[in-house]
């Protein structure tokens, strides 16, 4: 249908569509699992959903619960299990504990409708000689995330969740776990920290990253946090062995140590997780595993013995004038509560080793497995000022480090890496490293209770961008490794409304300012540069709805 | 002769007395109703000395509902661990008379004289789901009904009145009513 509108009309109509969302009737409320727990709305803890307000950090921070007079304030009284006096048997024990009094689930769908630029065909060049290009639709629906989220607090300071995506893009069992873990809050009360100082948390989550991509208000995911960090190939380059599919977006399987509050002062983390850089998994049905790979059990999901270390701190500084307000979990005004304005400076580092492994020979010349062990790590450092209820600027850089280990023969000549294979390698010698640097920036207006107006900018420098292909005619392999340092950057402004506490229709326009696949050889510097640049610039509107 | 005029004077008092100090009963047809003797023409009453109180205790207002006469000053106080804030958008119907008192803690309460009469919504932008009514009569015959819709007001004098029910969720409804020593008045109530 919208073959024959044009392109202007187009656009107006994904502008439109947010509006006419926004004035559907009033029929529904917000219950979804604290809610029903507490008999509360949504925006007790949320400003726009999933976006969690300083009430919700605190109750967050608490263990899923209220910071204080918990018991007074759940509607649904958790039941016993075990009589309180249980404690005289025990009294340095917490067991026996509690469990929620009603099964505190959460269901969440969202749904989109996405518009591409046409120009979206100027990628056809990447395609291999013979085969044909991609057709990317104009517009297209898309199913998004079907997801359960279930948590809540044991009692005695223990706080349970776990989210699971059960369903993405309308396939069944396509989805998978989110974040499922236990959390031993105030765990320093038993060696006399001081309240806060010390939790533990157990399971798979993910880390304590300055802004969160989980439960991110932005429709898409910020650019940074899925950028890995794959090596050039191209051999008019220099080579890099580097194939690390670790993004800091993702979970990780662990335990974390952390302490603090999110709602002023400071707050740590220190994780260890399973190294998982997309090498190989030893899995095998012949080797037996504690969970049973051989019989069809979990086997192991890490790939190297080293666990890969996290950790960050931030501290927040509240800037109100008055000194209990200041200390408050949310500021008292004229007008109503609202967070504090702050100011939050943050670091965070991730250290890890990405392993490859390959047949080659040993100096006897006999048959091996060749280890590359090549440590990893993300540096940067986060910022937010929030201006109290409706003003927050943030913004993260991010700096990834990659050994580059590559591979050599018996004479320790290089083996170009589209003869691996051909050659027997002994060995590796170290090369130039793969390195990226990034971040964004953001700024999120909450014009009303129901409207958040957004702009971000993304940006990513790579010596080896994985997703801003360039390639040259003559060059056969992977476009996605080509080589070129290149900044891919787009700004992203968004409108969000709030048709219900609990439903969201979002609008997101993604403008990438310029894009090329085509590099040559400049006729008057004879050095390689992109031409043809382009625009992909992408729309997105969706409907997002828990309850 | 002095007794017979004793007599007399005795029953003059006693009559006088119920024309002053009359009662006004009757039933509404869904319990928890606020009742109350609408303006009266060229009478005005003075603003009472004692405050009300309406507390915010486990997310909630408490009492749900509140009534008082016009000119009285009402405290709210935060008796939750939490941050309540109150406001109303209007005083009966009225939104030239919304106001927002503002947000504070635990423990801490403020006051507000309420001049206008009407209905007053009261909400805390902290917590939408929270709701609770203030309901100002503009004269001091006023009467919350039990949970069967009985009412009583005390001290009436005769006359001819205008009397109002409100309940949470319908419309308010009004009759006229004659005040002779006693006066009787059911309502119906729709949702």
């Amino acid at each position: 249908m919208f073959q024959h509108i044009p392109k202007f009309d187009r656009l107006w109509w994904l502008l439109l569509l947010p509006s006419l969302v926004f004035l559907l009737p009033d029929t529904g409320r917000a219950i979804p699992a604290f809610a029903r727990m507490y008999g509360t709305s949504c925006s007790t803890c949320h400003l726009d959903f999933p976006k969690l307000n300083d009430f919700g950090k605190a109750f967050k921070d608490a263990g899923f619960k209220f910071p204080k007079d918990n018991e007074a304030m759940l509607k649904i009284p958790p039941v016993m299990l075990g009589a309180p006096a249980n404690k005289e048997l025990w009294p340095k024990a917490i067991w026996p504990g509690t469990i929620p009094g009603i099964p505190p689930i959460g269901l969440r769908y969202t749904t989109y409708l996405q518009y591409t630029g046409s120009s979206s065909s100027n990628f056809a060049p990447l395609t291999p000689p013979g085969t044909l290009p991609p057709l990317v639709p104009a517009t297209d629906f898309e199913t998004g995330l079907f997801s359960l989220y279930t948590a809540g607090n044991f009692g005695s300071d223990i706080a349970f969740w776990v989210n699971d995506d059960l369903s993405v893009s309308g396939a069944n069992a396509n989805g998978g776990l989110g974040d499922a873990y236990l959390k031993f809050v105030n765990i320093g009360r038993f060696i006399k920290l001081p309240q806060s100082a010390l939790n533990l948390r157990v399971g798979e989550f993910e880390l304590e990253i300055p802004f969160t991509q989980a439960r991110s208000i932005w429709t898409s995911s910020y650019d940074i946090y899925l950028q890995s960090n794959i090596g050039a190939r191209n051999p008019l380059f220099p080579q890099q062995f580097v194939n690390n599919q670790y993004v800091l977006g993702e979970t990780g399987r662990g335990v974390e140590l952390s302490g603090g509050r999110h709602t002023g002062g400071y707050n740590y983390s220190i994780a260890f997780i399973d190294q998982s850089t997309g090498g190989d998994v030893g899995n095998s049905p012949y080797v037996p595993t504690a969970l049973g790979s051989n019989h069809g059990g979990l086997g192991v999901q890490s790939n190297a013995d080293f666990k890969d270390i996290y950790t960050s701190f931030n501290y927040r500084f509240n800037l109100e004038s008055d000194k209990d307000s200041r200390r408050a979990i949310q500021a008292a005004g004229a007008t109503g509560p609202h967070d504090h304005t702050y100011l939050n400076l943050g670091t965070y580092y991730f250290y890890g080793r990405s392993v490859q492994r390959l047949l080659g020979a040993a100096s006897d010349g006999a048959s091996t497995v060749l280890t590359a062990r090549e440590p990893f790590y993300r540096v940067g450092g986060n910022m937010t000022f929030n201006y109290r209820c409706c003003l927050q600027f943030n913004a993260l850089y991010m700096f990834g480090h990659d050994m580059n280990l590559l591979p050599v023969d018996a004479t320790g000549t290089l083996i170009p890496l589209q003869s691996l294979g051909q050659i027997t390698a002994t060995g590796f010698i170290r090369g130039n490293p793969a390195t990226f640097s990034g971040g964004f920036a953001d700024v999120e207006w909450l014009a009303y209770p129901w409207l958040m107006v957004m702009m971000r900018y993304d940006g990513v420098n790579s010596n080896s961008d994985r997703i801003n292909a360039l390639t040259t005619p003559s060059f056969t392999g992977s476009p996605f490794n080509a080589g070129f340092g290149s900044t891919r950057n787009r700004f992203t402004p968004a409108v969000q409304f709030l048709v219900h506490a609990n439903i969201k229709a979002s609008f997101e326009y993604e403008f990438r300012p310029s894009q090329s696949v085509i590099i040559a050889n400049n006729p008057v510097t004879g050095l390689p540069m992109a031409f043809n640049p382009f625009h992909t610039n992408t729309a997105v509107v969706g409907l997002d709805f828990a309850y | 002769m002095n007794r017979n005029l004793l007599l007399m004077i005795l029953i003059l008092a006693v009559a006088s007395a119920t024309c002053i100090a009359g009662t006004l009963e009757g039933k509404v047809s869904t319990g928890n109703s606020v009742v109350y003797v609408d303006t009266i023409a060229g009478k005005t009453f003075p603003a009472p000395s004692k405050t009300a109180l309406i507390s915010q205790r486990g997310l909630a207002f408490v009492p749900h509902v509140t009534v008082v006469q016009e000119g009285t000053t009402v405290d709210f106080q935060n008796d939750d661990s939490v941050q309540h804030n109150v406001f109303w958008p209007s005083v009966g119907g009225n939104k030239k008379d919304a106001h927002n008192m503002g947000t504070w803690p635990q423990g801490d309460k403020r006051s507000y004289k309420f001049s206008r009469s009407g209905v007053v919504p009261l909400l805390c932008n902290v917590h939408p789901e929270m709701s609770g009514y203030l309901i100002v009569s503009p004269t001091p015959y006023f009467v919350q009904t039990d949970a069967s819709g009985n009412f009583k007001i005390d001290n009436i004098p005769d006359g001819k009145y205008t009397v109002v029910v409100w309940h949470e969720g319908s419309k308010p409804v009004n009759k006229s009513v004659n005040v002779a020593g006693t006066g009787k008045v059911d309502f119906t109530i729709t949702q």
